[in-house]
């Protein structure tokens, strides 16, 4: 009985004590917003064949990406949905400020389940989407910390909706999670950015937001001050290229920076 | 059926290993804080009781916060390991290792503790009078009989740790090859459009890991306790 | 030579006895009830008295005036209790052993096959106490007290979970120790016809306090 025991322990250990495959092979650590996730894994996996650099990707809100990067977690990349969250990891010294620079734009666009009857929404002023959520709830971003959440209330507060739709919010934790409450025909309707409806083929966009009712989607990158990863400087170089382009603009972002090859 | 990607399997994989390690090493400590719970009294006693117990009541998110003040970068204990001895567990697997074992302990000490309780001591006064001094009598007459309790609560807290989420996120968040475990892919997946069928694999997965381990609980302690009645 | 003089208070019971024990076998003979178990767990080291001392060949076991107190697994009295306590997790043999380990002696096989000889159970040795009879279950504990080489052999109504056709097995197997195994015995019982069996002095116990010491003629009564 105790050899058995034994033998079960040391199954036990062994299992524990396996190294960790990845051990060997050189890896980045990228964080990175929740609505780059489709897109910066194409380009990532492009990024790896080619330099042979694995390349490990956290995707969530920008908020809670630089909360964790300020409570010390590894990453050696930092890609925010929006300039405030890559300010304040500046701020808090926890990016290089010299290799920051904004790389993809994005825009806001108003969402509904596909099968839904809902088909052209003419955004502007005075717009009642209280009235075209009906009884269901407007999917969003939490909209005190989060990049897209923050965007979609500028944009309703501008358009004078948002006293009508705060009651009838139903707050995400980043803005794929927001997707999927659509997708899933949880909530009649909902606010993501153009990229992540493009990817849902559950989800029709419905009506976009115009572009003077919410600051410019910015996605700023930098490299995290405590990274001492060599790979770190060849990946952000890797985004500057044409190659990258090619993967973002295929997804829906539009690429700010003249490319370098 | 099952269609994992290589991510997936890496966090069916790190699951595995930080439950595995969880439980071995939270063992001896649960062993020690169960006896002294089941044998000793001292002041204080209830105060110890109920903090070994707070994990089971608390929302495991409070849990993990407070992994994270303490243990964290910034925090008390967390910088003075990091900067002293250059140990780091906020976000690291073995951040989650302490997140999950301390999920699960309340479990396996109260397991552990019953089946202590459970002993005759009338045997370990008969095991005194021929000889056996304090830790002999431990380790040759309680311990055997108290193994079918601790397996079961080792399988129990291993078990917890494999499902493991609030506290672990909360903590060492969700790195895959790091901290992602089963639980965390889940969640992420269900973020994923399209991938529906990818996290209802992976629960497949974690349910039939889960009821391995019960089976095989089950099995070992009835064995044991088979065993001590002289099968 | 063993000297006793205790004093216990048990909820609403009161133990004070005295009494002094030289070789061969002495009795402690009383009703149910009248703290003999209690006396016995005293002498053990089991249970700790209020005041008082128990001396052993010279040695203070247990002075509360000087604060010394043996702890038992240190007494080298070796106990025969009325339920046997057997390991459960452990063959006859081991359990046979256990007192050799734990003193850390040497192996004695002549000694060894002595007492398994003397108590008849060398068919029993693999065998588990699960799988014993009340009978067999006690020659074994009494075998596993004798091989710790105890310089105090104590049995406290090693008999009384027996029927009487058990207990007339036995009863030789004991006479045999008394005669044979050069260790000073205490038999407690509440049983007369036992006690006249095996032991040449009594030492009556009654209500907690000691009422008598002699030879057989005290269980007359």
């Amino acid at each position: 009985m105790f050899v058995r025991l034994l033998a079960v322990l040391g199954l036990f250990g062994a299992l524990a004590a396996a190294p960790q495959p990845a051990a060997a092979q050189q890896s980045l650590t990228v964080f990175a917003a929740a609505s780059l996730k489709n897109a910066l894994d194409d380009a990532s996996a492009a990024f790896s064949k080619a330099t042979g650099v694995k390349v490990v990707a956290s995707y969530e809100a920008s908020s809670a990406l630089a909360k964790q990067i300020e409570q010390g977690a590894p990453a050696d990349v930092f890609i925010s949905a929006d300039l405030a969250w890559m300010d304040y990891t500046s701020a808090h010294k926890l990016i290089k400020p010299d290799t920051r620079f904004n790389l993809l734009g994005n825009r806001l666009v108003l969402i509904a389940p596909k099968d839904s009857k809902l088909d052209h929404v003419a955004i502007a002023k005075g717009f009642d989407i209280a009235k075209l959520a009906g009884d269901g709830r407007i999917a969003v971003a939490d909209v005190k910390a989060v990049p897209a959440g923050r965007y979609a209330k500028t944009a309703l507060t501008s358009l004078g909706a948002w006293a009508a739709a705060e009651p009838k919010l139903a707050q995400a934790e980043n803005v794929r999670a927001t997707l999927a409450f659509v997708a899933r025909n949880e909530t009649p309707l909902g606010i993501v950015y153009a990229t992540d409806a493009k990817i849902e083929p559950k989800v029709k966009i419905v009506g976009e937001f115009p572009d003077d009712a919410y600051p410019p989607v910015t996605y700023p990158v930098a490299e995290t001050s405590a990274s001492k990863n060599a790979a770190a400087a060849r990946y952000l170089a890797f985004l500057r290229t044409g190659a990258a382009k090619a993967v973002f603009e295929k997804y829906g972002f539009s690429y700010l920076i003249k490319p370098v090859s | 059926m099952i269609e994992l990607s290589p991510q997936d399997w890496t966090a069916v994989a790190l699951s595995l290993r930080i439950a595995t390690v969880a439980t071995l090493v939270s063992l001896p400590f649960g062993i020690a804080i169960a006896t002294l719970l089941a044998r000793r009294n001292f002041w204080g006693k209830t105060l110890v009781d109920a903090i070994i117990y707070l994990p089971l009541v608390l929302p495991p998110v409070v849990t993990g916060y407070l992994l994270l003040i303490t243990l964290g970068r910034h925090g008390p204990v967390g910088a003075f390991l990091a900067d002293h001895f250059g140990i780091v567990f906020a976000f690291r697997w073995t951040g989650a290792v302490i997140s999950c074992g301390v999920m699960a302990f309340p479990l396996m000490v109260r397991a552990i503790r019953l089946s202590i309780e459970a002993i005759d001591r009338r045997l370990e006064d008969a095991a005194a009078t021929l000889g056996a001094g304090p830790f002999w009598n431990f380790a040759t007459v309680t311990l055997p009989l108290a193994l079918p309790g601790i397996i079961a609560g080792a399988m129990l807290a291993f078990a917890r740790a494999l499902g493991e989420f609030g506290a672990t996120i909360t903590f060492v968040s969700n790195i895959p090859g790091e901290t992602q475990t089963i639980s965390a892919a889940i969640y992420t997946l269900t973020q994923v459009p399209g991938g529906d069928s990818a996290a209802l694999s992976l629960v497949v997965v974690a349910v039939v890991i889960s009821l391995a381990a019960l089976v095989a609980s089950e099995w070992l302690a009835r064995r044991a306790t088979a065993r001590l009645h002289g099968a | 030579m063993l000297v006793v003089d205790v004093e216990k208070t048990l909820g609403e019971f009161a133990l004070h006895a005295a009494f002094e024990a030289a070789g061969g076998a002495t009795a402690l003979f009383g009703p149910s009830g009248a703290g003999k178990t209690s006396l016995i767990n005293m002498v053990a080291g089991l249970l700790r008295p209020d005041r008082g001392r128990i001396v052993l060949d010279g040695e203070t076991l247990f002075d509360a005036a000087k604060r010394i107190d043996v702890p038992a697994w240190r007494r080298r009295i070796g106990c025969v209790f009325q339920e046997g306590r057997l390991f459960p997790h452990l063959s006859v043999r081991h359990n046979l052993e256990y007192g050799r380990w734990m003193g850390g002696h040497d192996a004695d096989p002549a000694g060894f096959a002595h007492v398994v000889e003397l108590l008849d159970i060398g068919a029993l040795l693999d065998r588990r106490p699960g799988k014993l009879s009340g009978g067999e279950r006690q020659r074994v504990a009494v075998g596993r007290a004798l091989l710790m080489r105890p310089r105090l052999l104590l049995l406290d109504e090693p008999l009384a979970s027996l029927d009487e056709a058990r207990k007339a097995d036995i009863l030789p197997y004991l006479e045999r120790l008394r005669d044979e195994a050069k260790v000073p015995m205490i038999y407690v019982s509440h049983d007369a016809a036992e006690v006249k069996r095996i032991a040449s002095r009594v030492v009556r116990l009654d209500g907690g306090k000691v009422t008598a010491t002699g030879g057989a003629e005290l269980l007359a009564v």
